[in-house]
């Protein structure tokens, strides 16, 4: 039984105007020690779907309308309140895009992490210190003992992250969830951050979700890659696999759209871009989601009338879409 | 020695910068964030002048009635309306009682009934505040409806009403008197930097951990709030010790032969064109306080919130 597995989760934006389908019909699962990471650009729903395992989306206005979430044996969306607080940061653990803003500036980086340690796994004040520092030490923060009594002010963005990660780590959760862990990092740091979440994943044999809209980032860290459009998954593959023969037009197009140093065409090349702009979630139409867009749907009238279902192209490749890479292939010939 | 502000801000840069490098040497000397507060507040002239002259203010009134020889209340009518002198620095009353020992004992009541009352106001306003901010939705409507309602209820008519409930009105009365329409705005402030605060990431982070919803309040959001309240209590203050000193002023205030600084004017009234001292001194220690009062809150504004000084 996977470690977690989320099965047509939807969770809803109510708006004056109506619901608004952040996330619409979600399936995924994370085996144990793996990681998945879920794609795509921004408002198309991976922060709302992290968000719902975790219990955190703003209630209201939004609510989970229907949808399992199965994590570890246990069913989050029956959950209480008060089991899921004792859950999270132990079982499931998360960090946050901008570390700039996640430390509260009133407490030293000691008080937040031991505030996790406490918590959760009753340790005194002095135990709790001493874990600190170890944590401090494993995430790579110099002279972990001094600046246990810094305040954040005093770190830099990528030390921050590092704090978050040991935050996150404190407990040794069964899963982390990274929402866009390194975006808000300097280039330069990004890799290092990465490189230290891969790792510690493996020590700790956590399962990992990561959630970005950079497919440099999940080549580098993610298992199986599950790719999303206007609150659907359009594309779901493994790593290898879905950057080898991607199906869907989207999914190429994010993948046609990353710079490259040595680009064959020249260096003078303009970034491609995808046309156009993801529909609005509060009506979206009975269709393909993704047909605004698409640069094959002009072929037949299948695509603005009915909306196509995710199907499993070869095992363990699911695409939503009338139009994926091998089959055009197929026409063509 | 007046600072150049952007020799300051070069040095927080370079102080952050080292601090937050990963191979920052020599440990560098802590700033905590009380330290730097001080050293905003000390860059305001007037504000330290007038910490000072408060400080002043708080030692003669707690030392003066101790040191004295004369017995605050005895009545002696041979000594009656004395002028300045240097047995009597001050005078005295129509009672023959030293006033320089009265006008100290009032002012013990004058600042304690202040500061009693802004702290009440500011308590109960973080209470009713927070509670409002933090739950939000319909129950945060609700109360803020209802404080809307109290607003329109005048404040020296609900004061006067207090005073009149109580037999006696002692320090108490007067601390709820001022209280109990005055919490409204410091509730309002309150609630608006919950609501403010909440939405910040380290909020969101806090809970995915598994804080409750208390320790996420007191620990992340309250101690937030606590340089705007500073602030907060400073400016309430003036208002708060010049309502008490209308009330003793048309005789609502604490009872006789104790007094507060506005009983003192009123003693001196009647006699304002034969013994101006006595309506003067009083009213020059009021004056006094809350001019004190203003330019502190606006050195501590300065201080403890500095993005309002970026403009």
């Amino acid at each position: 039984m996977p470690l977690l597995e989320v099965r047509g989760l939807r969770t809803y934006f109510a708006t004056r105007e109506g619901d608004v389908k952040a996330v619409d019909d979600v399936s995924f699962s994370v085996e144990r020690g793996r990681t998945l990471g879920i794609v795509g650009e921004s408002g198309c729903g991976k922060s709302v779907t992290a968000l719902s395992i975790m219990g955190l989306i703003p209630k209201p206005p939004a609510r989970i309308v229907s949808g399992s979430i199965q994590f570890d044996g246990k069913e989050l969306t029956q959950l209480r309140e008060a089991e899921l607080e004792k859950l999270r940061g132990r079982d499931i653990a998360m960090i946050f895009q901008d570390p700039m803003t996640s430390l509260n500036p009133t407490l030293t980086i000691g008080t937040q992490i031991t505030e996790t340690l406490r918590r959760h796994l009753g340790m005194s004040a002095r135990e709790a210190d001493r874990r600190a520092v170890e944590l401090l030490e494993e995430v790579r923060i110099p002279r972990a003992n001094e600046r246990l009594k810094d305040y954040p002010h005093r770190y830099s963005g990528g030390m921050r992250q590092r704090v978050m990660i040991a935050i996150a780590l404190s407990c040794n959760p069964k899963l982390l969830i990274a929402d866009e862990p390194t975006t808000a990092l300097d280039v330069t740091v990004q890799a290092g951050v990465l490189d230290l979440l891969e790792e510690l994943r493996e020590e700790h044999q956590m399962a990992m979700i990561v959630i970005t809209h950079d497919m440099g980032v999940v080549a580098e860290a993610a298992d199986d890659v599950v790719v999303m459009y206007a609150g659907q998954i359009v594309e779901q593959a493994s790593s290898l696999e879905l950057f080898d023969r991607p199906e869907h037009p989207y999914t190429e197009a994010l993948l046609g759209a990353l710079p490259s140093l040595e680009g064959e065409r020249g260096r003078e090349e303009r970034l491609a871009s995808i046309p156009g702009r993801p529909p609005d979630l509060l009506d979206p139409p009975a269709a393909c989601l993704f047909a605004p867009r698409c640069p094959f749907a002009g072929l037949n009238d299948y695509c603005s009338v009915e909306a196509p279902e995710l199907r499993e192209l070869r095992p363990g490749h699911w695409v939503r879409s009338a139009h994926p890479a091998s089959e055009r292939a197929a026409v063509a010939v | 020695m007046v600072v150049n502000p952007q020799q300051e801000e070069l040095r927080e840069l370079v102080l952050t910068r080292t601090g937050g490098g990963v191979d920052a040497g020599a440990p560098i000397r802590q700033t905590s964030l009380w330290r730097d507060a001080w050293y905003r507040y000390r860059a305001n002239r007037a504000a330290v002048i007038a910490g000072g002259l408060f400080l002043l203010l708080v030692v003669y009134v707690v030392f003066a009635p101790i040191l004295s020889p004369y017995d605050p209340y005895a009545v002696d009518f041979s000594q009656a309306y004395q002028p300045i002198s240097w047995s009597h620095p001050l005078g005295t009353d129509q009672y023959g009682r030293d006033l320089f020992t009265r006008t100290a004992l009032g002012g013990r009541i004058s600042i304690g009934i202040g500061f009693a009352a802004t702290i009440a106001i500011t308590g109960i306003g973080i209470l009713y505040g927070s509670i409002s901010g933090f739950v939000g939705g319909r129950l945060d409507n609700g109360m803020m409806r209802f404080l809307d309602a109290l607003y329109g209820l005048p404040y020296l008519p609900f004061a006067i009403i207090v005073t009149q409930l109580f037999q006696t009105v002692n320090f108490w009365v007067m601390v709820i008197a001022l209280t109990i329409a005055s919490w409204f705005t410091a509730a309002r402030v309150v609630r608006g930097q919950i609501i403010s605060l909440k939405e910040n990431d380290y909020v969101r982070a806090a809970r995915a951990v598994g804080a409750r919803w208390y320790r996420i309040l007191g620990r992340h959001l309250l101690p937030n709030t606590l340089g705007v309240l500073i602030v907060f209590v400073f400016l309430e203050l003036p208002g708060v010790i010049l309502g008490e000193a209308f009330l003793s002023f048309i005789g609502l205030g604490i009872n006789p032969p104790k007094a507060s600084w506005g009983s003192l004017a009123q003693d001196g009234r009647d006699v304002y064109l034969a013994h101006p001292t006595m309506i003067l001194i009083p009213s020059v220690a009021i004056a006094w306080l809350i001019l004190c009062a203003f330019f502190i809150a606006d050195g501590l504004r300065d201080a403890l919130d500095p993005r309002t000084r970026e403009t």
